[in-house]
């Protein structure tokens, strides 16, 4: 069981692969890497040791340390079948484009011949054929989030199968999962390290990899970058979950725990920056790829409209050229002047693509234009597939073991039954991701059903640990337990540096809501062939507002409600002698 | 690389196809305009020199050959292009199934399979393990009058809670003090 567990820490979940380089790009590393050491290896030995000491699992380690507390289980319950509900779409996803790896030529890199077969389709012209691909055949997107559509039995169809894989690799309980996770852990490595290969050979991966090196200061200073390599680093690591506490709980009481976890997140961060360099050199292939295209246009265009010689202009001359035609015909020069496009390679490196986006538009551009494209796409979708389910089975884990320990359902259902409840549940709410908004209920999800929980999770569970319990408690516990002395380092971060950057985070996240006074979402809007920014409706912020309150309402609630039980209790007996 | 280029057009396209008189010879064709990006204005004339042949005739021929005009020049589409006559895009290749239906049909049916056999296996288990407590309850029947003690202590309180819970140690809510 310990196994199935384990593989929540070193994980390169797909939002990983995804969410490096949007709006970060050349400055993620110096803040995730401090932001890894400062909070990521400190908050995952406080979990690790946390389970190690009061051996239960999450919600019955929190009630260990004080009964008011159970709360903070009950949230990472909460938070885990929030992400379960929506994460699987992903899945869905990453099987329909594997599905349709298949073809030749690759459905996205050809635009569809309109009605009389005169030229493309429209929407398909104004945007780039992976976008259309996407928006269009997979999504079939709407134009803003009020405007509902009806369920598409594609996607329909590929998240029933998501959800059935799902199913099935947990229908035995968690040692089956033990030994599934294990397989879809080790797979997106080879992968990976393929891909690392074909990147790194392919023309203008050095422009990509000199991008994300060079550090910008001007993006150090901006707080997002930092709040997104905060964020980054609690996902990957997954704290918050309670699925760390509940490894660790089967763990040897002398095991070491702290070399455990520098090991883990040493070995996740590694991952991360593995990916990103993978992700980084496609990149580069891309920007470069459309820089240059878009480069011959100008120079069709301008050897069409002048008539020059075939091979006149190249790239180098291409600037000389063009003062030379301004001057020698301006009238001519006018009139083409507004199709001539400003070609720029940092523009193309800087065109940020947002969440899964990134995966699905991105990476599909790259691969149109590789040689054997059929074969790249097979391998990216299969691993992007096995992280999405690795991921998804620590969900579910999460989810099912309080459902399984609890004696009043166990009774009644064999395993078999609860765990095909949920996925049924899941499934079923999960079509609403499938209609032709689905997409922007998606990105309400994905921003909001987690984040904020998760932070105010890890907060109170360092808090807890560091005041209610006592630091020197726990400190002396630790010693009797591994027979080794806490470092300063660790009390340091603990007791003051994490929950302080925990608390800033929060006020950042406020205060940038309360600037921008509403919340915004992008739209894709077909007749321009782009995303256009729209405010939400009020019923949706409305769910934003249930999805965050629900699980962080449930710390004082229960604490409440245990204070009210007791009181009770302690009305009815009479006091002990 | 795609680059359009105009080229000397130096042979008659076939107009027998059309229904013209096959009198027409190269020198009809006249060429004036041309320039270094290899591309050209030209004009046919009809066999008696006398009027050139309207450009509605002349496009329509050419939209019918156009395959022999371009293989004739080892050029495509792209990169023979003719101004004013747009040319017709081939139509995709539209399998009657979907090529991706049949990949999910297959996959869905092997977890479908795999599920069920999962399942099954499962029950199975579950039966084995309900007949084998029955066997042992049979047994249990038999010594249920005489009671066991040994040291003064029967032993059937021992075993009564299974081994679940053990009355030597305090229950959860003592561990704590009260806050």
């Amino acid at each position: 069981m310990a196994e199935g567990l384990r593989r929540r820490g070193p994980r390169p979940t797909g939002e990983a692969v995804a969410q490096l380089p949007a709006g970060t790009a050349g400055s993620f590393l110096v803040p995730y890497i401090v932001m890894l050491i400062v909070e990521g290896m400190p908050l995952l030995y406080l979990e690790l040791a946390v389970g190690q000491r009061m051996r239960q699992g999450s919600i019955g380690a929190w009630r260990t340390i004080s009964p008011y507390l159970s709360g903070v289980g009950v949230a990472s319950v909460v938070v885990s079948f929030f992400l379960s509900m929506y994460y699987n779409v992903i899945n869905a996803w990453a099987f329909w484009y594997l599905f349709h790896s298949f073809q030749d030529p690759l459905p996205w890199s050809v635009c569809p011949v309109n009605g009389n077969r005169t030229g493309y389709d429209e929407e398909c012209e104004k945007a780039t054929s992976t976008q259309y691909f996407w928006y269009r055949k997979t999504l079939n997107i709407s134009p803003s989030i009020q405007e509902n559509g009806a369920v598409q039995w594609e996607p329909a169809l590929c998240l029933i199968l998501a959800w059935l894989l799902v199913y099935l690799c947990i229908l035995r309980g968690t040692e089956s999962t033990g030994k599934v996770v294990y397989f879809t852990a080790s797979l997106p490595y080879c992968v990976l390290l393929i891909y690392l290969i074909r990147g790194l050979t392919l023309h203008g991966a050095t422009n990509g990899l000199a991008y994300m090196f060079t550090p910008k200061m001007e993006q150090l200073a901006n707080p997002k970058a930092w709040i997104n390599a905060a964020t980054q680093i609690f996902f990957s690591l997954g704290l918050g979950f309670g699925s760390l506490i509940a490894f660790a709980s089967y763990n040897e009481p002398s095991n070491d725990c702290q070399k455990h976890a520098i090991i883990v997140s040493l070995l996740n961060s590694s991952t991360s920056i593995f990916a990103s360099v993978v992700t980084f050199s496609i990149y580069g292939f891309k920007a470069t790829f459309n820089y240059e295209s878009c480069l011959n246009k100008v120079i069709l265009l301008l050897t069409n409209s002048f008539d020059l010689e075939d091979g006149f202009l190249t790239a180098s001359n291409l600037e000389q050229v063009k003062g030379y035609l301004a001057s020698a015909y301006p009238s001519k020069y006018n009139e083409v002047f507004p199709q001539i496009k400003n070609c720029s390679l940092e523009s193309e490196l800087d065109t940020a693509v947002q969440g899964t986006g990134l995966a699905f538009i991105v990476y599909t551009e790259a691969i149109k234009n590789m040689e054997v494209s059929q074969l790249w796409s097979v391998l990216y979708f299969f691993m992007l597939l096995m992280l999405g389910i690795g991921s998804m089975l620590g969900n579910t884990a999460a989810i099912l073991t309080p459902l399984t320990d609890s004696k009043a359902i166990s009774s009644y259902l064999p395993k078999e039954a609860i765990s095909g409840l949920v996925c049924f549940i899941n499934c079923a709410i999960g079509m609403v991701f499938t209609t032709e908004a689905g997409n922007y209920w998606f990105d309400i999800f994905n921003d909001y059903a987690a984040t904020l929980s998760l932070l105010l999770i890890v907060l109170v569970e360092t808090v807890a640990v560091c005041y209610l319990y006592g630091l020197r408690r726990f400190e002396s516990d630790l010693r009797a337990m591994t027979g080794r002395k806490l470092n300063w380092y660790w009390k340091a971060m603990w007791a003051g540096v994490s929950p302080l950057l925990i608390v800033s985070l929060f006020v950042f996240y406020l205060s940038d809501y309360i600037m921008t006074g509403t919340l915004r979402y992008q739209a894709w809007d077909a007749s321009q062939g782009q995303l256009v920014t729209k405010d939400y409706p009020p019923y949706a912020l409305a769910i934003i507002g249930l999805l965050v309150a629900s699980s962080t309402m449930c710390i004082p609630l229960v604490a409440l409600g245990t204070f009210i039980t007791r009181r009770l209790k302690r009305g009815d007996t009479a006091p002990r002698a | 690389m795609q680059r359009h280029k105009r080229f000397l057009y130096q042979r008659y396209p076939n107009v027998e196809e059309v229904g013209m008189p096959s009198a027409h010879r190269i020198s009809h064709v006249l060429l004036c305009n041309v320039t270094q990006r290899v591309s050209f204005w030209f004009v046919v004339t009809d066999p008696s020199k006398n009027h050139t042949l309207p450009a509605v005739e002349i496009q329509s021929a050419i939209r019918m050959n156009r395959n022999r005009i371009n293989n004739a020049f080892f050029l495509n589409d792209q990169t023979l292009e003719f101004l004013r006559i747009p040319s017709t895009l081939a139509p995709p290749t539209d399998p009657p199934v979907p090529i991706w239906i049949i990949i999910f049909g297959v996959i869905f049916c092997i977890v479908i399979v795999a599920t069920m056999l999962l399942i099954l296996s499962g029950i199975q288990q579950h039966r084995r393990k309900n007949e084998g407590p029955s066997e042992m309850e049979d047994t249990e029947d038999k010594c249920e009058n005489t009671i066991t003690i040994e040291n003064g202590i029967p032993c059937d309180p021992l075993d009564m809670k299974g081994g679940h819970i053990n009355d030597a140690f305090m229950t959860e809510d003592e561990r704590l003090t009260p806050l």
